[in-house]
């Protein structure tokens, strides 16, 4: 105990420095901290918190707050026009996931070859990416007008039809493809990335144990993009499971509900009928979903590292 | 040394940041010049965004002190942006209200009644008609800007080249729009249809769909004692879900994919002489004339037709403009809305856009009575009051649903009439 109220005091002053600059330091890295965690609280935490917050009453956000607890979640989980909309989501999100998936695969594969003109291709594929979200729903439906539109002409004289947004089949099917056709540049682009990180060697000892490109491309690439395509399926599904703009634009949900996404529903409850705890409540339900989707992903990735 | 600079620092870019995001609505100037922040739908289209402004540039001569700043939002997303501006407490001083939003906008008490601004003198020259619908127990929710009744717009060149009358009852109405779908260059696909129909899963649709149901004799939604009724699971509901299936699959007098046609697509299909007819307002005259040029002088309107025995029906689509009750310039908000319903001006936004006036003198004027808008004048008459339920945008939905599923041929005529009427019975369960 004395030996120890000697080094203090004969360290102390040290120490006391010591600690003073360890405070200062904190202090520092916390004001460097201080506003990117402002702007997070501004932007995510406080945003989502209101979120939450409204779904717990009958509100009109400006003067009427009554407090409801758990009735807009029951209302809405027991609504059937909601509980259709997320299975429309679930067809919507895994058909186009699936169609970027494949699509970006495909030309990743294709773009990682030794070809004249690979930038060129480069750039062009990467344009449906570039474009908004808006422009693209308009230019598509456009080409999906019954009266001059090109889809709607190649669609006629193959025997597909004309009227595309007509028909809830059709219908489901075009937003889906104009949504692929607007998704699979990233994706290709993660995985070109992801592609160029496996090592030539590996397909050089594969190619030496006899493996043929297919054999090459499961045993090899698969496993090579795992981690890649596995980021890229969540980034993708979350994405697409909220996505609204070009379901919206093309089809406002119909004909009837047939492409109802939950956004859809979402925006129309809020924004349309001004039922902002009810659409809250929906909101959160397809928030806890994506976080849902996301941890079973996580976990898989986990696993496989 | 160093912390002071930055405290100081930080605090000049918090302050900076609070004042850039702050404020909002209108404000005065140093030099005493008044901001007025005006948010106007009809301001974005054309040709009535010209004539608006012109408003708005002549009110300016002649009031130097006040500007006005418009915030044009298309109609389809003014409720939305208005409810979520009053959210954030940064409503404009002046802004678009109708009858199906007034419910509403009272409900989030955002309104400043209009009676007092304007004085009992004022609001007495306004039509009768489109002054009850701008009032709200028995307050001036908004200042009756225009009238668009419901009508049927056709081509008066094509009718009279066919020997055809406008038509009366929907029986009629089959007949001639079937003479008029014709395929003009032997391709044996039609080339002009005779009804552009508005078929889009849109308030936009279920507007019109609605005065036509009630031109079978029944009524979307009505009051039965406190609480509401609906008239969806009727016969004659059915009737008129019906006759949208027939016209599209058993007639085939619809040019293809009424789902993609809304507004704006049945006047281009006008305009671009694919379409003989549509259900409309006197608006959509200047509208396709403004494309094309041509048809000037060969659209005129009539009310529209009815099922035997009833009488027809009409909406007035009025729009008019309220005063937010957090305007810190009111008496300037009130002197500008003045302006704009000045005879000159009623007159001149009439001839422009064919749009008609709600102020007494200027809808007396021999203008308003020519030839294409004569039968929508007529159609006026007959317009009846919108519920004041705050739920109701959401029945023009429904009815478009309901439509939606008898021309995809998803329900008959019968499913679809119980399931909008159940889907209407919700919303009034739910409104309590």
């Amino acid at each position: 105990m004395a030996t120890t109220a000697t080094s203090v005091g004969r360290f102390g002053p040290a120490v006391r420095r010591q600690g003073a600059v360890v405070r200062r330091n904190r202090r520092t890295g916390l004001l460097f901290v201080l506003p990117g965690l402002l702007a997070m609280v501004a932007l995510v935490v406080y945003p989502l918190g209101y979120g939450v917050l409204i779904s717990f009453f009958k509100t009109n956000l400006v003067n009427q707050w009554t407090w409801i607890g758990l009735d807009n979640y029951a209302n809405a989980l027991q609504n059937p026009a909601f509980v259709k909309s997320l299975g429309t989501t679930v067809v919507f999100a895994v058909g186009t996931v699936a169609g970027t998936l494949l699509i970006g695969m495909a030309l990743a594969l294709l773009l990682n070859q030794e070809f004249r003109g690979r930038t060129f291709f480069r750039v062009v594929l990467i344009l449906p990416w570039v474009l908004p979200e808006v422009v693209v729903a308009l230019l598509w439906r456009w080409m999906y007008n019954p009266l001059y539109g090109i889809v709607s002409y190649y669609g006629s004289t193959l025997g597909l039809g004309t009227e595309w947004l007509e028909h809830a089949g059709s219908a489901k099917v075009a937003v889906i493809l104009t949504s692929v056709w607007k998704g699979f540049p990233l994706v290709m682009v993660l995985l070109l990335a992801g592609l160029q990180g496996i090592g030539k060697e590996l397909y050089e000892a594969a190619a030496m144990d006899g493996a043929g490109a297919i054999r090459s491309f499961r045993h090899v690439t698969l496993p090579g993009l795992a981690p890649v395509l596995l980021i890229t399926l969540i980034l993708e599904s979350v994405w697409w499971f909220k996505h609204f703009t070009i379901v919206w634009l093309l089809t406002g949900g119909g004909p009837v509900d047939s492409t109802k996404v939950v956004s859809i529903s979402i925006y129309q409850t809020a924004f349309e009928n001004f039922q902002w705890g009810r659409s809250a409540a929906m909101a959160v339900v397809v928030f806890v979903i994506c976080l849902v989707a996301s941890a079973v992903y996580r976990r898989l990735i986990r696993d496989e590292q | 040394m160093f912390r002071k600079t930055l405290a100081a620092v930080l605090a000049l870019a918090t302050t900076t940041t609070l004042t850039a995001c702050g404020g909002g609505g209108s404000g005065a100037a140093d030099d005493g010049t008044i901001t007025l922040k005006v948010m106007s739908a009809t301001v974005v289209e054309k040709p009535e965004g010209d004539v608006e402004r012109g408003f708005a540039d002549a009110f300016m001569k002649e009031n130097p002190n006040i500007k006005v700043e418009f915030i044009g939002t298309p109609m389809n997303d003014i409720y939305a942006r208005l409810t979520t501006m009053a959210t954030g407490g940064d409503l404009p001083d002046v802004f678009t209200n109708s009858p199906e939003f007034s419910t509403q906008a009272s409900s989030l008490g955002i309104v400043e009644p209009l009676d007092d601004l304007l004085g009992a003198d004022y609001v007495n020259g306004f039509e009768k008609v489109p002054l009850d619908q701008a009032r709200l127990d028995g307050k001036l929710q908004f200042a009756p800007f225009f009238t668009i009744p419901t009508g049927l717009l056709y081509r008066k060149d094509l009718f009279d080249k066919a020997g055809l009358q406008p038509p009366k009852t929907w029986d009629e109405f089959r007949t001639d729009a079937k003479k008029l779908t014709v395929d003009t260059n032997d391709d044996d696909v039609p080339d002009r249809y005779g009804f552009a129909m508005v078929g889009s899963n849109n308030g936009s649709g279920g507007s019109r769909f609605i005065p036509i149901m009630r031109t079978f004799g029944t009524q979307e939604l009505r009051k039965e004692g406190d609480s509401w009724a609906t008239g969806f699971d009727t016969p004659e509901a059915v009737s008129a879900f019906q006759l949208y299936g027939d016209l599209v699959n058993v007639d085939k007098v619809v040019p293809p994919g009424p789902f993609q046609t809304s507004y704006a697509e049945a006047v281009a299909l006008m305009a671009s002489d694919k379409a003989a007819m549509m259900v409309t307002g006197p608006h959509s005259i200047g509208a396709i004339t403004a494309q094309s040029p041509q048809l000037e002088g060969k659209l005129a309107g009539a009310p529209l037709p009815s099922a035997p025995g009833h009488e027809t029906a009409s909406v007035l689509g009025m729009l008019g403009f309220s005063i937010s009750n957090q305007s810190k310039h009111k008496d300037a908000a009130a002197k500008y809305l003045q302006f704009v319903l000045s005879k000159q001006n009623q007159l001149a936004w009439n001839a422009k856009t064919g749009r008609l006036p709600v102020r007494s003198d200027a809808a007396a004027d021999p203008q308003v009575q020519r030839p294409e808008l004569k039968g929508f004048v007529e159609a006026q008459k007959y317009a009846f009051q919108l519920p004041q339920a705050p739920f109701y945008p959401r029945l023009q939905v429904i009815a478009a649903e309901g439509y939606q599923s008898v021309i995809s041929q998803k329900a008959s005529a019968q499913q679809a009439a119980a399931d909008a009427a159940k889907k209407t019975q919700t919303e009034i369960d739910q409104a309590g």
